[in-house]
């Protein structure tokens, strides 16, 4: 762990706050150790594959991995596992290495609200992206270094890319503008197929550009700014601003540009695809290894048709590995999963003091609460499944008591162990699930199972055990404190 | 260069839409199915793109496009 003294955490929130791009931030990560060049050659497959997962065991400490000696992509790099661990998240976030996860899940539900997004705007003469296009005899596989991301995909995906539209039916507003981060599978030299369901933004937008008889223009983002892909994943209202809401919650601007066909993108990215929805065409897509550690099934998705290419020079290609857990797809997203139930459930209920839902984009979660009254915690639980994410992803819901830290799984399963009664679970049989739940037996239906494992209150009868009260505040956490100075020597 | 078959559903028509070249020398080449869209590189290992083993819950069987599901179901789709 980083010393974390005033000084340092001051430099680190600087210089967290003055990445502009991914390459700013790969220089971070190397300043901390938090990237490294793999220079030896690798194949495609199953080279990248395999070193992605190796280093995505360490959750905590992982680098990013960035490739510059690929067979058959001369002179091309490649990235992954840029927000692979909760190192590099805490970096990200201008904290220290060692940052816990639940310092990281309060600082970013701190900032919910608290700060305005600084927006600039550079023309596209000036803006880096540009630097490079390719307008005519477009090939996708002489520009990017893809690979298979797991063995039985159904072809090369960009998992990584923040797709940037207008919608198509009001193209001049500005906050109904969608950023947001979907697969996409490339469908030949100028085609890529896009997966999105009607809930999402994109769907929203391809049906109704469909029903309409309208174009949809799509400028397709990749290498970005870290703080975009980081919450360009939080699921945020239809008409606020994604780039906004990312700016707002770095608390650093954010540079926009106009892709040559009218949206605005990040003007700092590494490459943006800018393309075209075919109306009406579906093509064969998938499967795709997705988060729940199982392969999607195969159907018949939206297609694209690439329209012009730009990039900066030597442009670094970023790619994440996503499959079975723990993954980069869980350290991206986790935090801004559980993030805005929170911020949700404390509009209603103040009481509730944590909420943890990494596992799997909050297929389970685990929410902490101060008990008011018997089953109190029951109702929190009922409206957490309410909430936008909590619709379709809680699907097992642990209730813990505010003593209960969230993210110390020991700590919950004592709680389990100790304060669950078999009369404290409910089942909510065929409610609406994420399609891609491999426990479905139909998809898009499933349970909601409610655990409630905080302590009996009255008129529960609670029995004659009482609890024992160990020690706790900040005398103890000093205490840990100096062990652990004594344990690296920094302390006799 | 003679289509390759595709390792995923079997058939014969397939287009080759990039080629991997290293001082000179191709590398590997990018095959697409025309039928199932399935792409492969005929550098990856056996087990993805030999059809013989290739793990069979992984083959595709498209005679009956309609079994499949359609993402956003447009107004106008021809199944």
């Amino acid at each position: 762990m980083e010393r974390a003294d005033g000084n340092l955490r001051s430099n680190l929130a600087e210089r967290a706050r003055g990445v502009g791009s991914l390459r700013d931030f790969l220089e971070l990560l190397e300043e901390h150790g938090q990237a490294v060049r793999w220079s030896d050659r690798v194949m495609p497959e199953p080279d990248l594959r395999n070193i992605a997962v190796a280093a995505s065991r360490d959750v905590n400490n992982a680098p990013a991995i960035i490739f510059d000696n690929i067979a058959g992509y001369p002179g091309k790099r490649t990235v992954v596992g840029v927000h692979g661990s909760w190192d590099n998240i805490a970096l990200l976030l201008g904290q220290p290495k060692g940052t816990t996860i639940r310092e990281m899940f309060f600082d970013i539900a701190g900032r919910w609200g608290d700060a305005s997004a600084q927006i600039s705007r550079v023309s596209e003469g000036q803006a880096p992206v540009h630097e490079c296009r390719h307008e005519e005899n477009i090939n996708l596989y002489d520009i990017l270094p893809v690979y298979r991301i797991n063995e039985y995909d159904g072809g090369f995906y960009l998992a990584k890319a923040s797709v940037a539209s207008r919608d198509p039916l009001e193209p001049d507003d500005f906050g109904k503008q969608n950023v947001g981060i979907y697969r996409l599978q490339i469908q030949g030299p100028d085609r890529f197929s896009l997966m999105t369901i009607p809930a999402h933004d994109m769907g929203r937008q391809i049906l109704a550009a469909e029903r309409e008889g309208v174009p949809l223009k799509v400028a397709v983002m990749l290498g970005n700014h870290p703080g975009v892909a980081l919450f360009a994943a939080t699921p945020i209202g239809y008409d606020e601003s994604e780039y906004a809401y990312a700016s707002a919650m770095m608390g650093a601007p954010i540079r926009l540009t106009n892709s040559g066909n009218g949206i605005d993108i990040l003007a700092d990215s590494e490459i943006v695809i800018e393309a075209e929805l075919v109306l009406g065409e579906r093509v064969f897509e998938g499967p795709f290894g997705e988060f729940p550690g199982s392969y999607s099934g195969v159907r018949r998705a939206p297609v694209f048709k690439v329209t012009a290419v730009s990039h900066r020079q030597n442009p670094i290609f970023e790619n994440i590995y996503i499959g079975r857990g723990w993954t980069e797809h869980d350290t991206l997203i986790g935090l801004h999963t559980s993030a805005p139930i929170y911020a949700q459930l404390r509009q209603t209920f103040p009481e509730v003091t944590a909420v943890n839902a990494l596992y799997q984009h909050g297929l389970t979660g685990i929410i902490a609460v101060k008990n008011r009254m018997a089953g109190f915690a029951k109702s929190v639980a009922l409206r957490a499944l309410g909430t936008p994410h909590g619709l379709m992803y809680l699907k097992n819901l642990i209730m813990v008591d505010a003593d209960i830290d969230p993210f110390d799984l020991n700590q919950v399963m004592w709680a389990l162990s100790t304060r669950t009664r078999a009369d404290d679970i409910i089942v909510l049989p065929n409610m609406a699930m994420v399609p891609i739940d491999p426990a479905a037996v139909t998809p898009g239906k499933g349970h909601h199972l409610i655990i409630d494992a905080t302590s009996y209150l009255p008129p529960d009868p609670v029995g004659e055990a009482h609890l024992v009260s160990p020690p706790t505040g900040p005398e103890i956490e000093e205490l840990g404190k100096r062990i652990r100075q004594m344990q690296r020597g920094d302390v006799r | 260069m003679t289509p390759a078959q595709c390792p995923r559903c079997g058939s014969d028509g397939s287009t080759a839409d990039f080629r991997g070249v290293d001082d000179g020398e191709t590398v590997w080449t990018i095959w697409r199915c025309n039928d199932c869209c399935f792409s492969w590189r005929d550098s990856e290992p056996a087990s993805a793109i030999d059809r013989k083993l290739r793990a069979g819950e992984f083959a595709l069987d498209i005679s009956d496009p309609g079994r499949f599901p359609v993402v956003l179901q447009p107004s106008n789709f021809q199944k």
